[in-house]
């Protein structure tokens, strides 16, 4: 892995993976989440790659791109604890399987700094029928959080668990916002956040660095930056009672999805134990809620926990009947408890701990996921590597397990069900 | 045995092969420098085979729709009483099976121990054990599976668009069956189509990752039970289909934020395998990125319009028995999608194909081709589809080098017929 420094903002790492046949490019530009720009933020990487100085339009890029043997370039929103982050994800096949000897992966980032660098903003704006375009898709997006109700149950629950905080925001922003956002205001918002926010560049695959290194500072060297920070993540904590929050839709199954507070930090020492508690309690075929609310009371089809590492948040989820609301809760409550007093098993942590770390060996094996996992680490700022959170896994003990249980609390429970349920 | 060795100059690949006596097909491609490793059992077998021909026998066998699918979950029931899981998380495997149209296959991803992980998988998927009890004890999990997709918008829009453009074919059954088909699963139907279909004549297993192929054919070899491969043809029977379509439209009402869309079109250029159905398959991934991908005047149109966001997912689904191209989407007015494909077709029809954008597509096709042996999974998955097909997916190239302008020009001409299209919508409550 080489780090270099481009500026006070930009950082460029390369991982190189020459094992597989592609090449993959991340850029991530971190913003605090905050409801002053959550929407403008979940609009622009939209907008940017529609069109730049290198390609035009989105059709110019589409061929740009199909000419680089189909290499793709995508944007997204990601929201990781309290940190909004715009994304762009590219890939392309490696230079080595270019059948002419085209240098793909340089044509790949150039366009990417382009779009970046050199929007087509003029006279203080940006294109309007390409803005109202990309409103009109950011409104569709936030819409569609609907469409998969498992995962607007888990969405509903956090924002439940955490109203009136930054998390309580969608990464994708209000309709609302979208709707105020001008070609005008978006054009003055670009200036200000391409200088003023922390950026990462990561290549992963098969890349020259210097020669990425250069690219880079073509577009940057001219540009004169604000120093910025990676937003801080506050953990989330709160007193008082159990929040409960029956929502009803025209659906034939019902989704339970409950939430509870785990208190720990990613920098925190029982950090591990808490992955491997999650893992025995909701993560995978081998944990409790697996064996017994799906294998041994046949409540639901699946039935999982998960962790969201930076807030020090848990929410499980599950498919169920609606009449068995009071049992699939029951049930899980009981399982935590389970755990709390200590019936943890030796193959249940056995499996855990080995579950967790082939996650992590497979990062080997993934660009994306490799890059996600250094981005984590940024992030926490625990700045470890993947052999070193592999050894404090397998490091953790049952009475490390059940400590780290203990310190789970409930904190919101969500229902989806049906109209006449 | 001894496994044939073939080696691709252009990916760098090496592949290593053969047919046991049993009748396994057997395939494996060694990943140096690889973490993880995958491998995939299955067998050609899936939800569209509901009647059908015992070897040996004359009488017609007729089940349950979604006895294949139930049989998968079954499978993890082990006569001891134990828990296939376990097996598997006691090695750090990480066990799965899914259930298709057309096959049934059992998994694992692994980053060690792969030979005892590869012991498991095969002893269990011999190791057929049904009660009475047992199999009732899954009409819940499966019920609330059955259920989960009921709310699904993007699985209903693909059924519905299944029931236009098929009359009788089962391929546009659900998977999982109903909840009432289900309940007359019993023991003793689950044993005659695991007798049937997990023949090992009848199946193929595949193993992608930093692996020893000495090994992985020892532990192979080592496993497997029965070696009793049949002499003839199972005989699978599919009702007469005619070549029209059912209905060219359907729609229904769900929770969803704007319609879900997928409309598209039979393909009746059917009934082969082998390399004249990759050459096809090619043909038609090339056609469907010209008339519709992100570079196409079409998608100009429909994305500036408002019509279209970025989910617009033009695909190709084949089989020997069956196919159709198909377009996804999300739209506020999919009945103008529809009305703008169908004009787009008629335009081709009269200003012909643009050679530019085949010849840069066909460089698409490739780069594709390239990306897939990146991941263990995706790579092994799609080699055994394809092996099920007769279709050589290690010697892509030699086929794929053959597709000519020529050839997709013809291939448009006999596919996009509007009197062949179908259009279904999943409309918000």
């Amino acid at each position: 892995m080489i780090n270099k420094q481009i500026n006070e903002n930009i950082s460029l790492c390369y991982i190189p993976m020459t094992k597989l046949k592609t090449t993959t490019i991340g850029v991530y530009i971190h913003r605090a989440l905050d409801e002053n720009e959550v929407s403008q933020n979940a609009l622009l990487p939209y907008v940017l790659k529609s069109g730049c100085r290198k390609c035009p339009d989105r059709e110019a890029i589409a061929k740009y791109l199909e000419n680089l043997y189909g290499a793709s370039l995508g944007a997204a929103l990601i929201k990781r604890g309290d940190d909004q982050i715009m994304y762009f994800d590219a890939e392309t096949i490696s230079d080595k399987y270019a059948p002419q000897g085209e240098k793909l992966v340089s044509e790949l980032l150039s366009l990417m700094m382009s779009v970046l660098f050199e929007p087509n903003i003029t006279d203080g704006a940006f294109d309007a029928d390409i803005v109202n375009q990309e409103k009109k898709n950011a409104k569709d997006r936030i819409a569609a959080v609907m469409n998969d109700k498992r995962v607007y149950a888990s969405v509903r629950c956090t924002e439940e668990m955490c109203k009136g905080s930054a998390f309580a925001l969608s990464r994708l922003g209000t309709a609302e916002g979208v709707d105020a956002v001008t070609p005008e205001t978006l054009a003055e918002h670009y200036n200000k956040i391409i200088t003023s926010s922390a950026v990462n560049i990561f290549i992963c695959g098969d890349a020259d660095v210097d020669e990425a290194e250069a690219a880079i500072r073509a577009y940057t060297d001219k540009i004169s930056f604000t120093a910025a920070q990676i937003p801080k993540t506050e953990l989330f904590k709160k007193d008082g009672k159990v929040n409960s929050v029956t929502e009803k839709m025209n659906v034939t199954q019902g989704k339970l999805s409950i939430g509870f507070r785990t208190g720990v930090a990613p920098t925190d020492n029982d950090y591990p134990a808490l992955c491997v508690f999650n893992s025995v309690f909701g993560a995978g075929t081998h944990s409790k809620l697996f064996n017994n609310v799906r294998e041994k009371l046949s409540l639901a089809y699946y039935a999982s926990s998960q962790l969201e590492r930076y807030k020090g948040i848990m929410i499980v989820n599950a498919g169920i009947e609606f009449k068995n609301f009071q049992t699939a809760y029951d049930e899980t409550l009981r399982q935590l408890e389970e755990i709390k007093n200590g019936n943890v098993t030796d193959k249940e942590l056995e499996s855990s701990i080995i579950d967790i770390t082939n996650t992590y060996e497979e990062c080997y094996d993934d660009q994306r996921s490799l890059q996600s996992f250094y981005l984590g680490e940024l992030l926490a700022g625990t700045d470890y590597d993947i052999e070193h959170m592999k050894a404090a896994i397998a490091a953790v003990t049952k009475e490390q397990v059940i400590a780290v249980a203990r310190k789970v609390e409930l904190d919101t429970v969500y229902f989806l069900t049906g109209e006449d349920a | 045995m001894k496994l044939n060795k073939q080696v691709n100059k252009m990916t760098g690949e090496t592949l290593l092969s053969g047919v046991h006596s049993s009748g396994l097909g057997i395939y494996i491609i060694p990943k140096k420098d690889y973490s993880s490793s995958y491998a995939i059992f299955g067998t050609r077998y899936g939800s569209v085979d509901s009647k059908f021909i015992v070897p040996g026998e004359s009488e017609v066998t007729e089940v349950p729709d979604g006895i294949a699918h139930y049989l998968e979950h079954k499978m993890f029931d082990q006569p001891d009483g134990s828990n296939v899981f376990d097996k598997f998380s006691k090695y750090g495997g990480n066990a799965n099976a899914f259930t298709s149209f057309n096959q049934t296959a059992y998994l694992f991803s692994a980053t060690a121990n792969i030979k005892e992980n590869l012991a498991a998988l095969l002893d269990y998927v011999q190791s057929p054990y049904f009660t009475p009890e047992s199999v009732q004890k899954e009409q819940g999990i499966i019920g609330q599976e059955i259920r989960m997709y009921d709310d699904n918008g993007g699985w209903q829009v693909f059924f519905d668009f299944l029931s236009c453009l098929y009359h009788n074919n089962p391929v546009k059954k659900e998977i999982a069956g109903t909840v009432e088909s289900i309940s007359h699963i019993t023991a003793e139907l689950l044993y005659k189509c695991y007798n049937t279909f997990y023949n090992l004549s009848n199946m193929a297993i595949v193993v992608v990752g930093n692996v020893d192929p000495d090994e992985i054919l020892a532990t192979i070899e080592a496993g497997i039970k029965k070696n009793e491969p049949f002499e003839e043809e199972i005989k699978k029977i599919y009702p007469d289909e005619p070549e029209t379509i059912a209905v060219p439209y359907m729609e229904k009402n769900l929770s969803v934020a704007q319609p879900l869309f997928m409309l598209g079109f039979k393909d009746n250029d059917t009934g082969y395998g082998g390399e004249r159905l990759l050459k096809k398959s090619i043909e038609m991934s090339i056609l469907l990125k010209m008339l519709f991908g992100k570079s196409s005047p079409v998608y100009k149109k429909l994305y500036e319009e408002g019509l279209i966001s970025a989910s617009f997912a033009p695909d190709y689904t084949m089989q020997p028995s069956y196919a159709f191209s198909s377009i996804e989407g999300e739209s506020r007015d999919p009945k103008r999608v529809y009305e703008i494909i169908l004009n787009e077709i008629e335009r081709v029809r009269r200003d012909g194909l643009d050679e530019d954008a085949f010849n840069r597509i066909k460089k698409v096709v490739w780069g594709n081709y390239i990306r897939t042996q990146n991941d263990v999974e995706e790579y092994a998955t799609t080699f055994m589809q394809l092996k099920f097909m007769d279709i050589d997916y290690f010697d892509y190239y030699d086929v794929y080098k053959t597709v000519t302008f020529e050839d997709v020009k013809k291939r448009f001409d006999a596919h996009f017929r509007k009197e062949l299209s179908a259009l279904s919508v999943v409309n918000p409550v």
